[in-house]
C-alpha cells in the first residue's frame, strides 16, 4: 500500500482529522526545526517555535493551496515565525554548545566537519535576525529575491542590502584569525 | 574596471540581467574571477551545514485541540449566511399568509381543561383521517398581487413545499458532501 500524499492528508487534516496533521508534522518536522534552529540558535526555542509553526499552520490551513507544495510554505511560516520571535524579545541569543555530528566519517573528519559547521552556525548567530532571515529564506529555501521581498513584505533593495551585508559579515567571521 | 559586489552576488544568485558581460569580463580578469570564487565558496560553506535531528517527536507532541471544528469551505459558509438572509426575508414575506391560514385556529382560543385537550385531540385525529377524503388545501385570501392565469392558491402552496423539499435536500447534499467537495 502507498502512502497518502500531502494534498491527501491536508485534504483530511481540514476535516479535522489529526492523524492526518500528525503524518504531515512527522514529514516536515526535521525540516522546519532545522529552519528554526538556524536562525535562534537554540535547541529549546527552536523545538518550541517549530511546533508553534505547525500550530499555526493548522490554523491557516484552509488558506493553503492545496496544489502548492507544503514544506516550503511551512518552512517559509517558520522563518517568519523566528524573525518576529527574535524582534518581538530582542533576544540575547545563548548558543548552544551542541554542534553537528556525522557517525560515517572518521573520527578526525568529524571533529574537523564539527568544528567547521560550528563556525558556520556561530557566524550565523552573530548577524542582525533580518539579515539571518535574509540569509535563510535565500541559501536555504532557495528562493529569489523578488520571493524573499513578498514574504518579509520588504523591499527589493532592501533584499539586496541586507544579503550582501550578511555574506559580508559571514565571510569576515569565518575567515578572520581565530 | 572590475565587477562590483553586487554585480557578483547577483551572478551567483542567478538574479542578474548581465550575464553574458560579466562572464566575458570573468573570463579575462583574474582579479574578479577569484573574487567570484571566493564568494562561491562561502555560498558552499553557508549551504554545507547538517540538518540536525529533533529531541522530541513533534507529531506526538501536537495535539490539536479537540473543540477545533472541521474547517468548513468558505464558499459552504456563505451558502449558510446567504440562506439565513433568504429565511428572514421569506418569514417576513409570508406573516401576512401565515396569519391568514393561522386566523381560524387563533380566533376561538380559550383555556381549556385536559378532558376537552384530550377530546380535542381525538377529535382531530378522526377529523384529520377523514380529511384525507377530500384533501384540499386552504385559500390564500390575503396575497398583495394577483396570481397569473392558471395558478391557484393550491399550486403556489404545493410550489412553496417543493421549493422547501428541494432547498432541504440541497442542504442535506451540500453538508454530506462538503468533505469531498473541500
Amino acid at each position: 500500500m502507498t502512502a497518502p500524499n500531502d494534498r491527501d492528508l491536508l485534504i483530511n487534516a481540514r476535516r479535522g482529522e489529526s492523524a492526518a496533521y500528525g503524518e504531515i508534522v512527522t514529514r516536515y518536522q526535521t525540516s522546519v526545526f532545522n529552519v528554526c534552529y538556524r536562525i535562534l540558535h537554540n535547541r529549546a526555542d527552536a523545538e518550541d517555535l517549530a511546533q508553534e509553526t505547525f500550530m499555526r499552520a493548522y490554523d491557516r490551513l484552509h488558506t493553503f493551496d492545496l496544489e502548492r507544495e507544503f514544506g516550503p510554505w511551512v518552512r517559509r511560516v517558520a522563518a517568519n515565525l523566528c524573525l518576529n520571535h527574535l524582534e518581538s524579545r530582542k533576544v540575547t541569543v545563548e548558543l548552544d554548545d551542541e554542534r553537528d555530528a556525522d557517525q560515517s566519517r572518521s573520527p578526525e573528519r568529524q571533529v574537523e566537519a564539527k568544528e567547521r559547521s560550528g563556525r558556520v552556525r556561530d557566524a550565523l548567530a552573530s548577524l542582525p535576525p533580518h539579515y539571518r532571515v535574509v540569509v535563510e529564506l535565500r541559501h536555504y529555501q532557495d528562493m529569489t529575491y523578488g520571493e524573499i521581498a513578498d514574504e518579509l513584505d520588504i523591499p527589493l533593495s532592501d533584499v539586496k542590502s541586507h544579503l550582501f551585508r550578511a555574506r559580508k559579515l559571514l565571510a569576515e567571521n569565518l575567515h578572520a584569525p581565530d | 574596471m572590475h565587477l562590483t559586489e553586487l554585480q557578483l552576488n547577483e551572478y551567483l544568485d542567478n538574479e542578474s540581467d548581465d550575464r553574458v558581460r560579466i562572464e566575458t569580463h570573468l573570463s579575462s580578469c583574474d582579479e574578479c574571477a577569484a573574487r567570484l570564487a571566493a564568494l562561491q565558496a562561502l555560498f558552499t560553506e553557508i549551504e554545507s551545514l547538517p540538518e540536525l535531528k529533533l529531541s522530541t517527536d513533534l507529531a506526538a507532541r501536537f495535539v490539536p485541540s479537540p473543540n477545533l471544528s472541521p474547517q468548513l469551505p468558505r464558499w459552504l459558509t456563505l451558502t449558510a449566511a446567504l440562506q439565513a438572509v433568504l429565511a428572514v426575508v421569506a418569514i417576513i414575506f409570508a406573516a401576512p399568509f401565515m396569519a391568514d391560514l393561522l386566523a381560524p385556529l387563533t380566533a376561538s382560543r380559550i383555556v381549556p381543561s385536559w378532558a376537552d385537550v384530550m377530546l380535542e385531540l381525538q377529535i382531530a385525529f378522526v377529523v384529520w383521517l377523514q380529511s384525507f377524503q377530500s384533501i384540499r388545501l386552504p385559500e390564500l385570501s390575503s396575497l398583495a398581487f394577483n396570481l397569473p392565469q392558471g395558478i391557484s392558491s393550491e399550486i403556489l402552496i404545493l410550489s412553496v413545499i417543493g421549493l422547501l423539499f428541494a432547498w432541504g435536500f440541497g442542504n442535506w447534499w451540500l453538508l454530506h458532501k462538503k468533505n469531498s467537495l473541500v
